[in-house]
Order: structure tokens, then C-alpha cells, then sequence
């Protein structure tokens, strides 16, 4: 590989990209402008927004005690308001002392047109407060049930109609009464306690405008109490102090870039995966689906670049913008955030200022960005070659998103931390190490642990995008693609009539997914009946395990091989193996059983993996404990897997995804198929990897029945290892007891994973050397003819 | 036979094609484009694939520019065989189609440029090509003007230019003169000859009867995968005696067609 053409390939796109008018808007206009003017537009809306006045009226206004003064001649008094003036001028206050009602004329003049006078709003208080009355009384009278919600009716139409917000019914004789209880105070004994009349109010809890202007006539009450309350104790002789007894004085630890980093650690996470997606897509379906659209990709293809270099070149391009647009949105928003804050905070700037996250944060950023960014672009650069056209590859960008925003919405949830498992999950790993490092730099020494495994595993996932998308510029059919005329007619009779010995790659996927989905379906309507005595729901376990082995496992992989291939013999490697591959598959059952237990239980004791829910030790317990007899159990969880599983994943799914060639890659994908349909993850992740060793001895043998026979021992060895661990007694160098469960020691393992190495190792040798045979036999097929006499003119 | 003789063709043979054949999958099956395909072509002449649309022609000028890979068959390009080192091969080829723009956002210059770096010929000796390519072609006043700004014609030239900027001794020319005016067409037709005067190699497709008159001295009709037919023109009128050679190439394609319904009657 030339990394000159990469370099030629990476310049030129570059330069194409920055000629091209809509990238740039994309990764510099909109960041750089949009998010200032974004910014900007908020901070003017806020100061240009005024709230609207709401109407409150108040009836019996001259009932209330003169001292306080709860009124002026224009509503309620402006120091009953925390704003004061300001809060004060959003309400329209009428009382019944401030508008008289025979100025009706000469106020209805002086206001302008259509607008309701106050004269008329408070004549409409009155009118709802006699409604307000009849309610009362009614309810008052206990009336049927019936009456009063037709009255209560009544008033709430009448208090729509009214256009009041609030209306406040002040007690005849309210002022009265708050004097007689103050003189009262000096009065301890001899009088029985008596509470002064209530103020009636209505509001509309369902309208806001009602709610609003509530909770402010609310509020001022509430200081116009506390004036009163103080007045009253002064007349009464008491100690100001005691009416606010309990007085709270708090200390607040949060500094001011804590409040940021909380604000930095929700936003930037999230922002970084929508940029460095976006920025990844737009270039990419312009390097991939534009140029086969504008006809340039056959060009590129005849240039002697290789097409690794193609796609290395592309990627770069791709990475590079995919890593600018988010850099270039992330520092546009910071400091747009940082700006309008304290823009908008005035006086209360040190609590509120969004300081940006501190050096060492960003350094994490664009750590990470890097690996996210490059998963990005090699999975859009993929998609992109697939597509045809560049609308094409637009449809592909709904679905990405879509499942990247729910993998990132996931992670904003507060409670969610990163775990040894979430480290290895695209996306999510890197979006949650951001946002821990973010949120707090203290615990950035435990959070360091994750960046390897967060790192390694993102370049990972990256390299094998990388892969997939170069791969599909090898591939003729997806460079030439062209427009198929699509019918399902014609698809299915296709299906039918180019049935080959094995299935396609894409049906062995198919035959997985379903096989996953009756799982899923199984899991919900197929639970064991665990009621009864324990040998009838150990009896259950194992029936309802036979039946799923059977009917979501073994059934649609051997429907879809009498359906789809011609061959069910070369499907399901039903040949003859030789003894040596039975021998071998006994053989590395036995050895791998003990590797596979130690580092199982490694996984869950670090912490890696979670343990195994409890119901499953449950039924495990029940399985033990119960008298069933060991060859019952055996032949369900040892032989029915066994062939069961076997079917579906070595022979259907397998021979499926080898075709084409690829075993290793054939080998690798169905393992970890295999582990994915176990769900429980300390068992997926086992099964994963004896996976690899059943695909190898399969495609090794070219048979089945050595991966029969390594499945049946190791389940078999597995289950006696449960109950009673061989009768083994643990001597402390080779084997141990840990909690009543044989376990093995380091001298043990080494030598089982010497045995496993050395077939493994000579499995892989053979299948090398058959692999060289076999392409070298393939490309003598291109090699000019070796008798002249063979070579006659065409028509001749 | 001496060793080290090839065991057909001659030793001075630019391209060497033999059994080639090319299936595709589709929804209706394997679909042969290209069946068993042979001949031969040497420097300094220009070999004619005649045929409609359709007939093959593209694919097997693609699989000889090793943008595709052929299902079975032998194809050599100086030497080189496809299957065996694609990069060389494209390195000795020039290849220009309807399916090889320019790009948009570079000038004539910038491509010519680019590709010339991409075959790796060192930077002095590129910039002394370009500017006796761009003298040639007389693209001078379109030197740094962008592809989206150039008219068809002038798209050409850049495409000629980025062809031969390698000096390539192989030539191939897939319908190069399709959707093109006369004028233009017929100064592609010239950079052609003026090629083939330089003892190039060249392959030149087309479907109009009149270019392979002109300009080439051999040709192969080439008709639903197979060539019906090869040979100089003269000999292939003497041989089927039609002197016309419209009719000629009609005769050639109305055989293949009845030769392959018995085929699928049979």
C-alpha cells in the first residue's frame, strides 16, 4: 500500500470538499453563526418579553385591615411583591375601592376599543361572585351530588366567560375580626381559639394564565401576612425572633464550574455524537454516493491507486470533517453558553456561569472524539458506497441516527455510569466516559481505568467498519450497482429456482434473526411452571427446554435447508468425520471445560460481567436437588443441544456465512451469534468463545459430528461438574473447593491450555495450507492456455 | 515448441485475451455478459469492438482495466496478467468511457495533475507532460477553469488528457464519442489516430459503423457476449460477402440472434 496515494487521495478530497458550498456551510457557517445568533435571539427574546397583565379582582376590598395596607388606589401594593414594581405591573388588580361602578361612562371612554373597562371586569367579579355564594351555600347544605356539579358548572362557565384570572372574595368583616384576635393575644386563658374568616378565591388550575396570576396574589399575601404576624407580635409584646424560628443557613459546596460541568456533562456528550455524525454523514455520502452519481467513481477505480487506498484516502477526508464539526459546534457552543449565562444572569453571575469544562476535560475530548469520529465516517463511508445515489444515501442517515440517539439518550440518564460491560458498547462506552470525566475531575484517576478498554474496543469497532467499507469497494456488484427492477414475485421465484448446496450469506443472517426472535418470544410466553414440588418443576425445566431446543432452534434452521439449498448434506456437514476429528472434538471439550469455567468466573468476580440472575441458580438448585436421574438430565441439557443447537448455528448458519470463501470471518460471526442467542451474558460470553472452537472443528472436519461431540461433552462435563464436580477432592494445587464448587488451579489450566492451543493451532495450520491449495488452484483458471492449438478465432 | 514461447499469439502482442467470460447475479438468474471472448491486438493498431448496446463491449473493456474481475478466461495487458497484478495493468493502461468524468470541483489543470501524481510520475517530468498534453489539445484557455464550468467538449479533452497524461503503451477507448457533437467527436476520432501514429496499442468500442470504417484496422462484432465475428474489414465483407458494411454488421448480429434462439429452443 502506497501511503503517497492516500495522502494524493486525502488532499484532493479535502480541497473538493472545501470547494464544495454546502460542506462548508455545514462545518463552519453553521456552527460559527448559528449558534451566537441562537444565542443572541434567546437573550433578546428574554429582555424584549414582557408577561402579559392578568386580572385579578377583588371584591369587599375596604374589608381589609387598614394596617397593614394591602392596597393602593391602584391594586395591590407594590412591597407585597419579591419584584416589586416590576411584579407588581403584571398584574391587573380591580378592587371594588379603586373603580366605582357608576364611573362606568366615564372610564368605558378613556379606554380603547374592544378592551373589557374595569368598571365592566369587576361588575363581572360581582356576578361570579354571587354564583360563588349559591356554590357555597350548596355545598355548604350538602345538596346532591348532582346539583352541586351543576352549579359548580355554572361557575366555572361563568368564570371563563368573565375573563378574570383570579377572583378574590375578601370576608364581610374580615378587618374586624383580625383586630379582635389581635387584642385577643394579650388574652391567653378563658377564650377558645378562633380563626379569622376565609378569603374565597377562584381560579382554573387548567389555565395557566389563572395559575400564574394565582400563585403571585398568593405570594403576596403570603409577605402581607408575615407583615401582620409581625405587627401582631409587636402589639402582643413577643420577640420578633420567635416568628421564624427555625431559620436555615446554608453553605453551598457546588462552585460555580461544578454548576458548569453538570450543565457541560449532560450537553457535550450528547452534542459530540450528533456532530461527529453529521459532520461524518454529509462528506461521506459525497465522497461515496456522489461520485458514483457524478460519474467520477470509474475514473478513480482505473487510476492504479489500489482501492485500499481509495478507501483509506476517503476515510481521512471523512474523519477529518466528522472531528472539525464537532469541534467547531462544541467550542461555538461553549462559548455561546458561557457568554449568554452570564449575559443573562446579571447580578447572580457567579452562580450561574458556565465556565468551560478545564483543560484537562478537553483533552479528553478530543481523545475520544477521535475514536468516535472514526467509526462514524468508516460507517458512513460504507453506507454511502452502498448507495446508489446521494439521495439514496440520505435514506440511510434516518436509521443511523436514530439508533445512535437512542444509544446517547440512554447515557444522558443520570443514573446510568460506566461499567465494564457499557466500556465496550459502541457510542455508549465513549459518550459515558465523557460524561463522567466531565462531571467530575476529582474521580477522573477511577474513571481512567475505562479509557483503554473504551478506547481500544471504539478503534475496534472503528477498524471494522473500516473493513466492511473496503471491503464493499472490492465488491463489483455494489460498485456497478444498478437500479433493479424489485418484485416480490420475481424475488421469491428467484429464492426457488437459485437454490445452491449451501445457503447465502444472507440467509444464514436471517436464519439467526429468527432464531433470535423466537427467543425473545420464548422468554415471554415459554416460562416454566417452577410451582409444585421440585422434581415436578425440574420435570417442567426440562421439558420446556427440550421443546425450545426443538421447535426455535433446531426447526427453522432445518425448514430453511430443505427450503433454500439443494443440499442438505453439504448444509448441515452431514460427511463422515474421520476419527482423528472425533477424537479432537471429545478432546478439547475436556480440555477447554476447565478454562472456560475459571474464566468465566473471573469475568463475574472482577466485575467484567454481571453475575447469573437468580433465577437461573434457582432452577439450577432445583435441578440438583431434585431425584431426577442423571441420564435425564444429560439428554436434555447435554444431547438435545448438542444436535440442536449444532444444526442451526454449525451447520445452517455456518455453511451460509463460509460461503464466498471467508472462513474466518464466517467462523468468528457465527460464534458470536452463537453467544448472543445464550442472552444471560456470563453464558453468552462462554459461548462465544467455545463458538470459535466448534465453528473451527467444523469447518476443519467438513462435518458436523465433531462439533456434536464437543458440544455434548463439554454440556455433560459441565452439569456433572455442577452437581457433585466428578467426586473429584479438591488437594489445593490442582484443584480447589470454592463455595461447595470444584474449581481448577493455575497448574491445571496451564496445561489444558497448552492442549487447546496445539489442536487449535493445528486446525488453523491445515486450513491455511487447504486455503493456498485451493487459491492457487483458482487463479490457474486465469492463466492463458497452455496448447496453442486451443486458440482458434471466435467464428472461424 | 522452444519453452519460452507463449503458447499463442504473438510475443509482441499488447493484449491477449482468451475464454474470457463474465457472469453476473440477478434477480433472473446468471446473466453471461461476456462468453467466451478472444483475440489480440499490437502496438500500433487500433482493434474495433463493434457491437450494439448491451453486446459486452463495456465489460470486457472493464475487466481488461481490471475494474472487474472475470469468472473464467485468460487476459493479459503488456504482459501483464490481470488476475495476477491489477495495479501494473492499470498502470499500462489509458482508459477513457462515457463513464469516466471529470470532476466538478477541480480545473482541467488540477485533474490532469492529480492523476498524473496518482500513476507516480516524478513532479518535474509531470509538469513538462502537462504542458505539452494541454499545447496538443489546445486546452490552454481551460487551464484552470472548474469541471462544472466546462462545456462537453471541452470535458473531453480533459478526459483525454488525464488518459494519456502516463504515456500509457495501451489505449482503451470505450465510446468515447458517444452524446457528443460532430465537431468534438470528430477531433476525438484525430487524438486517436495521432495515437495509433505513435505505435500505441489501442482498443476502441463503439456502435457507429462509420468510426470503425474510418479508423480501425481490425474488428470484432460483438454480440450478446460472443464475437461473431473478426478480422479486417475487407476480409470479414469477402467472408460473408456483403460488401456494405452496414449491412455487414447486421448480417454478423441477425446470426448470433438465430444462432442463440435455437439454442434456447433447442
Amino acid at each position: 500500500m502506497s501511503w503517497k496515494n492516500v495522502k494524493l487521495i486525502f488532499l484532493r478530497e479535502v480541497r473538493d470538499q472545501l470547494r464544495d458550498r454546502r460542506t462548508l456551510f455545514m462545518i463552519t457557517i453553521l456552527p460559527v453563526l448559528l449558534y451566537p445568533m441562537l444565542g443572541l435571539g434567546m437573550v433578546e427574546m428574554m429582555l424584549t418579553f414582557s408577561e402579559q397583565r392578568r386580572v385579578v379582582v377583588v371584591l369587599n376590598a375596604d374589608e381589609m385591615p387598614a394596617t397593614p395596607s394591602f392596597f393602593n388606589e391602584n391594586g395591590i401594593d407594590e412591597k407585597w411583591f419579591s419584584g416589586g414594581g416590576e411584579d407588581a405591573s403584571r398584574l391587573q388588580v380591580i378592587t371594588d375601592i379603586s373603580v366605582d361602578v357608576n364611573e362606568d361612562n366615564v372610564t368605558s371612554g378613556s379606554a380603547r376599543h374592544g378592551e373589557t373597562t374595569p368598571a365592566q371586569l369587576l361588575q363581572n367579579g360581582r356576578a361570579l361572585a354571587e354564583k360563588l355564594a349559591e356554590y357555597k351555600k350548596a355545598s355548604e347544605e350538602r345538596g346532591t351530588g348532582d346539583d352541586l356539579s351543576e352549579i359548580q358548572d355554572r361557575l366555572s362557565n361563568a368564570f371563563s366567560d368573565s375573563q378574570l384570572q383570579v377572583l378574590v372574595v375578601i370576608p364581610e368583616g374580615y378587618a374586624a375580626s383580625i383586630a379582635a384576635l389581635q387584642d385577643d393575644a394579650n388574652i391567653v386563658e378563658g377564650h377558645e381559639e378562633s380563626q379569622p374568616p376565609s378569603m374565597l378565591v377562584v381560579r382554573n388550575s387548567a389555565d395557566d394564565k389563572s395559575v400564574v396570576a394565582f400563585s403571585r396574589v398568593q405570594s403576596a399575601l403570603n409577605l402581607w401576612e408575615n407583615e401582620l404576624r409581625a405587627q401582631t407580635f409587636e402589639k402582643a409584646s413577643l420577640r420578633a425572633a420567635l416568628q421564624n424560628p427555625a431559620r436555615l443557613k446554608w453553605v453551598e459546596v457546588a462552585r460555580g464550574e461544578q454548576v458548569a460541568a453538570n450543565v457541560w456533562s449532560k450537553m457535550f456528550p450528547a452534542m459530540i455524537v450528533i456532530m461527529a455524525l453529521t459532520g461524518a454523514f454529509y462528506p461521506a455520502i459525497d465522497l461515496g454516493a456522489g461520485e458514483k452519481e457524478r460519474g467520477t467513481m470509474e475514473t478513480l477505480l482505473i487510476s492504479p491507486a489500489r482501492r485500499v487506498e481509495l478507501v483509506l484516502g476517503k476515510f481521512a477526508t471523512i474523519l477529518m470533517f466528522s472531528i472539525g464539526t464537532a469541534l467547531m459546534n462544541l467550542l461555538s457552543m461553549g462559548f455561546t453558553g458561557k457568554h449568554m449565562a452570564s449575559a443573562m444572569a446579571g447580578g447572580m453571575a457567579d452562580t450561574v456561569s458556565l465556565e468551560l469544562p478545564g483543560f484537562y476535560s478537553l483533552m479528553w475530548l478530543v481523545i475520544l472524539l477521535i475514536p468516535l469520529a472514526a467509526l462514524f465516517s468508516a460507517l458512513c463511508l460504507a453506507l454511502a458506497t452502498f448507495a446508489k445515489s446521494t439521495k439514496e444515501g440520505q435514506y440511510y442517515l434516518t436509521p443511523l441516527l436514530m439508533v445512535i440517539m437512542g444509544l446517547t439518550m440512554f447515557c444522558l440518564s443520570p443514573a446510568i455510569e460506566i461499567t465494564p460491560l457499557y466500556s465496550v458498547i459502541p457510542v455508549v462506552n465513549i459518550a459515558l466516559l465523557l460524561k463522567g470525566l466531565l462531571l467530575s475531575t476529582s474521580h477522573a484517576g477511577e474513571l481512567a481505568v475505562y479509557a483503554a478498554p473504551v478506547l481500544i474496543s471504539s478503534l475496534g469497532y472503528s477498524a471494522l467498519a473500516l473493513w466492511w467499507a473496503i471491503d464493499l469497494y472490492n465488491s463489483e456488484g455494489v460498485l456497478f450497482r444498478e437500479a433493479e427492477k424489485f418484485s416480490v414475485r420475481s424475488w421469491l421465484r428467484s429464492l426457488n429456482r437459485d437454490k445452491e448446496p449451501v445457503p447465502a450469506n444472507h440467509e444464514a443472517g436471517f436464519c439467526f434473526v429468527l432464531i433470535l426472535f423466537l427467543q425473545f418470544v420464548a422468554m415471554s410466553y415459554m416460562r416454566p411452571d417452577l410451582s409444585g414440588s421440585a422434581v415436578d418443576a425440574g420435570r417442567n425445566i426440562l421439558q420446556t427446554t427440550v421443546i425450545q431446543q426443538l421447535t426455535m432452534i433446531a426447526c427453522p434452521a432445518i425448514f430453511m435447508g430443505l427450503l433454500l439449498t439443494t443440499s442438505l448434506r453439504a448444509t448441515f456437514r452431514l460427511r463422515m468425520p474421520s476419527l482423528n476429528a472425533m477424537l479432537m472434538g471429545i478432546g478439547l471439550a475436556v480440555l477447554a471445560h476447565p478454562l472456560s469455567i475459571e474464566l468465566s468466573s473471573f469475568m463475574v468476580q472482577s466485575g467484567i460481567l454481571p453475575p447469573p440472575p437468580e433465577g437461573m441458580e434457582r432452577i439450577s438448585a432445583l435441578l440438583q436437588s431434585s431425584e431426577l436421574s442423571p441420564w435425564l438430565i444429560i439428554t436434555v441439557f447435554a444431547v438435545t443441544p448438542a444436535i440442536c443447537e449444532e444444526i442451526a448455528f454449525r451447520g445452517f448458519i455456518l455453511s451460509g456465512l463460509a460461503r464466498g470463501g471467508r472462513l474466518k470471518i464466517a467462523v468468528i460471526v457465527s460464534s458470536l451469534m452463537f453467544g448472543i442467542i445464550h442472552m444471560i451474558p456470563q453464558q453468552a460470553f462462554n459461548a462465544a468463545l467455545l463458538g470459535l472452537i466448534l465453528g473451527l472443528l467444523a469447518v476443519h472436519s467438513r462435518s458436523l459430528f465433531p462439533a456434536i461431540a464437543f458440544h455434548l461433552c463439554n454440556n455433560a462435563i459441565a452439569t456433572f461438574h455442577a452437581k457433585n464436580g466428578f467426586g473429584i477432592e479438591a488437594d489445593g494445587v490442582f484443584f480447589s473447593n470454592y463455595e461447595g464448587m470444584l474449581r481448577y488451579e493455575l497448574p491445571v489450566l496451564i496445561l489444558c491450555a497448552f492442549g487447546v492451543a496445539a489442536m487449535v493451532l493445528s486446525m488453523v495450520k491445515d486450513l491455511r495450507k487447504e486455503e493456498e491449495v485451493k487459491r492457487a488452484r483458482a487463479l490457474k483458471a486465469f492463466n492463458p492456455p497452455t496448447d496453442s492449438a486451443n486458440h482458434l478465432p471466435a467464428g472461424a | 515448441m522452444p519453452p519460452n514461447t507463449p503458447p499463442f499469439g504473438e510475443d509482441s502482442d499488447m493484449i491477449r485475451v482468451h475464454g474470457l467470460t463474465k457472469e453476473f447475479d440477478d434477480f433472473n438468474g446468471v446473466f453471461r455478459a461476456l462468453d467466451d471472448v478472444s483475440f489480440e491486438v499490437r502496438p500500433g493498431e487500433i482493434y474495433g469492438l463493434l457491437g450494439p448496446n448491451g453486446a459486452g463491449k463495456t465489460t470486457c473493456l472493464r475487466i481488461l482495466s481490471t475494474v472487474l474481475r472475470p469468472t473464467r478466461g485468460f487476459a493479459e495487458v503488456a504482459g501483464i496478467n490481470v488476475m495476477h497484478d491489477a495495479e501494473a495493468v492499470r498502470r499500462n493502461i489509458g482508459f477513457m468511457s462515457c463513464n469516466t468524468g471529470i470532476y466538478d470541483r477541480m480545473t482541467a489543470r488540477e485533474m490532469v495533475e492529480y492523476f498524473g501524481r496518482l500513476y507516480g510520475i516524478p513532479e518535474e517530468k509531470l509538469q513538462m507532460r502537462i504542458e505539452e498534453l494541454f499545447d496538443i489539445l489546445q486546452m490552454n484557455e481551460i487551464r484552470d477553469r472548474l469541471g462544472s464550468k466546462m462545456s462537453t467538449g471541452m470535458k473531453q479533452k480533459v478526459s483525454i488528457a488525464r488518459t494519456i497524461v502516463h504515456d500509457p503503451p495501451v489505449i482503451i477507448f470505450d465510446e468515447p464519442t458517444s452524446g457528443l457533437d460532430v465537431l468534438v467527436a470528430r477531433n476525438v476520432l484525430q487524438t486517436v489516430e495521432a495515437l495509433k501514429e505513435q505505435g500505441k496499442c489501442i482498443i476502441f468500442s463503439t456502435h457507429i459503423m462509420r468510426e470503425v470504417e474510418k479508423l480501425c484496422d481490425r474488428i470484432a462484432v460483438i454480440h450478446r457476449g460472443r464475437i461473431v465475428d473478426e478480422g479486417t474489414l475487407p476480409e470479414l465483407a469477402d467472408r460473408h460477402d456483403q460488401p456494405d458494411v452496414e449491412e455487414l454488421f447486421f448480417d454478423l448480429i441477425q446470426k448470433r440472434d438465430s444462432e442463440l434462439n435455437e439454442v434456447t429452443t433447442a
